[in-house]
């Protein structure tokens, strides 16, 4: 048996639609127009869809999920001399997306058990610079947002909640980038609802800040008047493709998302017992979570690694390394501060964190050899 | 056959569209198929083995050491500055035309820098030497010559004098595919260069991408980096390397599959559809050639300082009188047009703070005065260039006041009325 982690054949079922769509677009004559392939009517109606979906102010597509992190930050007005604290652990647009901006990130710990981040520790490193908190939802477990979201009042801070990783995520009844001023999904093709290239979104409860953002995706012109920049912006746009790829993808989404959700209960039913033989999983429940990654935290991470590698099976160590070790951000973590001790969680986590795969396409005999290799290894140990 | 390659010549469209490549789109029906069955199998839809291919393809065609594949033009633009070595936020300036798509001078704002105008040639519209020499500040690190249109700058005169100013040159020759300079190509005249392949493009996808080419490695391994959240090392085709630590603050400027693909599948008859190109221009040249209230006609210099220079029509650009007017008689008539540029950049609101006033660079605002983008690309026809020109020649203003060079800033660009949003974004 061989179960990937990065399944190579993740729109099978769509493989024709696909090709029929490039034709489509492609040939498309519109009446006595010229073609248009960027932020034509497939978008404007995948936008409309997503945001009749979520109930949400407005919804705009962008290049992707870090390019759409960059342009609420910008809408935000984040800039030189701001700081925004961010997880300590994640993916590099949490601190990039920061400073692209000339804006400095400040790195706050997660919690051991879920690797999200705290906002207890979030609130210790606001300073009279702090502009914006950006917690992250991370892999399975999306971050506390109604407590973020006290926090940034308290503070008079702008909240970015970064849920690239969390759309078809719900937290008693407020979905994943709603929680707090704005948020964003990325269309990668591994997440939730991946596309066939790049892409992304911003949403918003905030009309006016959807309107800035959609302003700045596109050379800062305001939509009507072609080739007059009101602001300084990025092109990042989205294509006509990936949107009718994506409406044709929606409806199948839920049904993609529960499957998701179901392998990854049953792992945690499965693994429960091995928190004494050092594999921890991640906590049980459905609300606050949405099944992108399946992570757990082995004390001998590596062989369980090898151990799952010999039988076939693909893991992933997505974050070895937290932000503030990684060369590129190290100016930022402070000058002398030791990592292991100014963000030991995070450190902890990169040590042990191990991803499964949790994709739908995982046949439920395929999840139950997953889940023996990982009981076997843990209870042999 | 495929009924959609079948166009009967006899009955036109009723209108000529700005831009479409719908024929040659479906006149690549195989070849598309056939790289996008590939990519289907490979299974990685952006930063794939596709770009991989089109990158060597690219390389084999334009002669560059490093072609290096990414989401967009501008965002090429702000890679390669940053690997040009552009520091972010340390006052760095960079030398661009005050004539161009606002990508040339905002890419410099978004890579931490800050744009410095000059005025243009008005016969090429590409930067002046003469007003860089005026412009030019101790704080100026980069020249940005824009190629524009159907030709380069005059990259010996600008070259000369970036060695004496001890400047960086990059070009940003985002339209310039196939435009070469004594055999080389545009892009590699400096420390590097980049492409574009917004649709409407000589080479164009059906979406957003773009490239850099450099022949210095370390830039190309630099921007190869960028374009992956900073990532150094092999990341193309492989997603296990996404948990490599950042070197650099990166972006993500990683180009679709999909868009690889199709450019892959064009690329094989850009040769021809440039040589149609300069056929249908020639055709507009011979038929508007005199015509009263055209001031002026493209004019592609073919040697300059002894170095033979290979124009290439990616647009073809006409100033005359009364342009919002004519735009607006040929929209009234089904012709779609395009104004390259209405406003300025010194004069545009997002560089307000740089402090210009109209008359500062007379020469840019008098191109985007009077300046008129007509409709031409491979899937024209000789009878739409017929079309376009006998309204052109027939056209009479209603007022005898002719264009004036932008002099009020309070002035919005106006869109003209009629013209429709086609192939725009």
């Amino acid at each position: 048996m061989r179960l990937h982690f990065f399944p190579p054949d993740l729109f099978e079922s769509d493989r024709e639609h696909l090709v029929r769509l490039v034709h489509e677009i492609g040939t498309a004559r519109p009446e006595g127009a010229s073609q248009r392939f960027i932020l034509g009517e497939h978008t404007a109606r995948f936008e409309e869809a997503l945001r009749e979906q979520l109930g949400a102010a407005d919804v705009v597509a962008c290049g992707s999920g870090t390019s759409a992190l960059t342009l609420v930050l910008a809408a935000m007005d984040v800039g030189p001399g701001d700081e925004v604290v961010v997880p300590a652990l994640g993916c590099a647009p949490l601190a990039s997306s920061v400073v692209a901006l000339g804006a400095v990130p400040v790195f706050a710990d997660v919690d051991p058990w879920t690797m999200v981040v705290d906002p207890e520790v979030m609130e210790r490193r606001i300073t009279p610079r702090t502009k914006a908190l950006m917690p992250a939802h991370m892999f399975s477990v999306m971050a506390d947002m109604p407590r973020f979201a006290a926090l940034a009042d308290a503070y008079g801070l702008r909240l970015v909640e970064d849920s690239a990783v969390a759309q078809g995520g719900v937290r008693r009844g407020v979905p994943a980038g709603l929680a707090g001023e704005a948020g964003v999904y990325s269309f990668v093709q591994v997440k939730t609802f991946g596309t066939a290239g790049e892409g992304g979104v911003v949403v918003t409860r905030d009309a006016e800040l959807g309107r800035t953002v959609r302003m700045l995706r596109n050379h800062g012109q305001d939509g009507r008047t072609r080739f007059l920049h009101h602001r300084i912006g990025w092109n990042s746009r989205f294509d006509e493709i990936q949107a009718a790829f994506l409406l044709h993808r929606l409806p199948g989404f839920p049904a993609r998302l529960e499957r998701r959700a179901r392998i990854a209960e049953h792992y945690t039913e499965r693994f429960a017992d091995l928190a004494d033989h050092g594999v921890l999983a991640p906590p049980p429940g459905r609300d606050g979570r949405c099944y992108y990654v399946y992570t757990v935290q082995a004390e001998r991470r590596d062989a369980l690694a090898a151990h799952l590698a010999q039988r076939g099976i693909d893991s992933h160590v997505y974050y070895p390394r937290t932000l503030p070790r990684q060369p590129a951000f190290a100016r930022y973590a402070g000058v002398g501060v030791d990592p292991a001790a100014e963000w030991p969680a995070a450190e902890r986590a990169g040590d042990r964190m191990l991803s499964l795969p949790v994709h739908p396409q995982l046949s439920d005999a395929e999840v139950e050899y997953l889940a023996d290799a990982v009981r076997e290894f843990a209870l042999a140990g | 056959m495929d009924p959609l390659s079948c166009s009967d010549r006899r009955e036109p469209p009723p209108g000529v569209p700005f831009f479409t490549q719908a024929e040659t789109f479906a006149g690549l029906r195989e070849v598309i198929d056939g790289h996008l069955a590939e990519l289907l199998a490979q299974g990685k839809f952006s930063h794939g083995a596709k770009v991989g291919e089109f990158e060597h393809a690219l390389a084999a065609y334009t002669g560059a050491r490093h072609v290096i594949g990414v989401n967009s033009g501008t965002d090429a633009l702000v890679l390669l500055l940053r690997a040009a070595g552009l520091r972010p936020g340390e006052g760095e300036e960079v030398v661009v035309p005050a004539f161009s798509f606002v990508a040339s001078a905002s890419s410099v704002v978004l890579a931490g820098g800050r744009p410095v105008f000059a005025d243009i040639d008005p016969v090429s519209y590409a930067m002046d030497p003469a007003s860089v020499e005026r412009v030019l500040t101790p704080s100026c690190r980069f020249l940005m010559p824009v190629h524009l249109f159907c030709q380069l700058a005059d990259m010996a005169r600008l070259g000369e004098l970036a060695r004496l100013n001890d400047l960086v040159v990059v070009e940003d020759s985002a339209e310039a595919i196939g435009m070469r300079r004594d055999g080389v190509h545009a892009g590699l005249l400096g420390a590097g260069g980049v492409l574009s392949f917004f649709p409407t493009k000589t080479l164009g996808a059906i979406g957003d991408a773009g490239a850099v080419l450099t022949d210095d490695d370390e830039i190309a391994r630099t921007v190869d980096a960028l374009r992956h959240h900073g990532r150094f090392g092999r990341t193309l085709g492989d997603f296990r390397t996404i948990n490599t630590s950042s070197g650099v603050p990166g972006y993500n400027s990683k180009m679709d599959d999909i868009q690889a693909s199709v450019l892959l599948a064009k690329l094989t008859r850009l040769d021809a559809d440039i040589a149609r190109r300069a056929e249908l221009a020639a055709a507009y040249t011979e038929r508007l050639d005199d015509t009263p209230g055209v001031l002026r006609l493209p004019k592609p210099v073919g040697a300059r300082c002894g170095a033979k220079a290979d124009p290439v029509f990616y647009v073809y650009l006409i100033e005359v009188e009364h342009r919002d007017e004519l735009a607006a008689h040929l929209a009234a008539h089904g012709v779609e047009t395009e104004t390259y540029y209405p406003t300025p950049l010194h004069l545009q609101p997002c560089f307000a703070e740089l402090g210009h006033r109209p008359g500062d660079f007379p020469h840019a605002e008098a191109a985007c005065a009077r300046a008129l983008a007509l409709p031409l690309y491979p899937d024209l026809t000789f009878d739409a260039v017929d079309r376009v020109c006998d309204l052109i020649r027939t056209f009479r203003p209603s007022t005898s006041r002719p264009a004036t060079p932008y002099s009020d800033t309070s002035r919005p660009a106006t869109p003209y009325p009629g013209t429709r949003e086609g192939a725009r974004a």
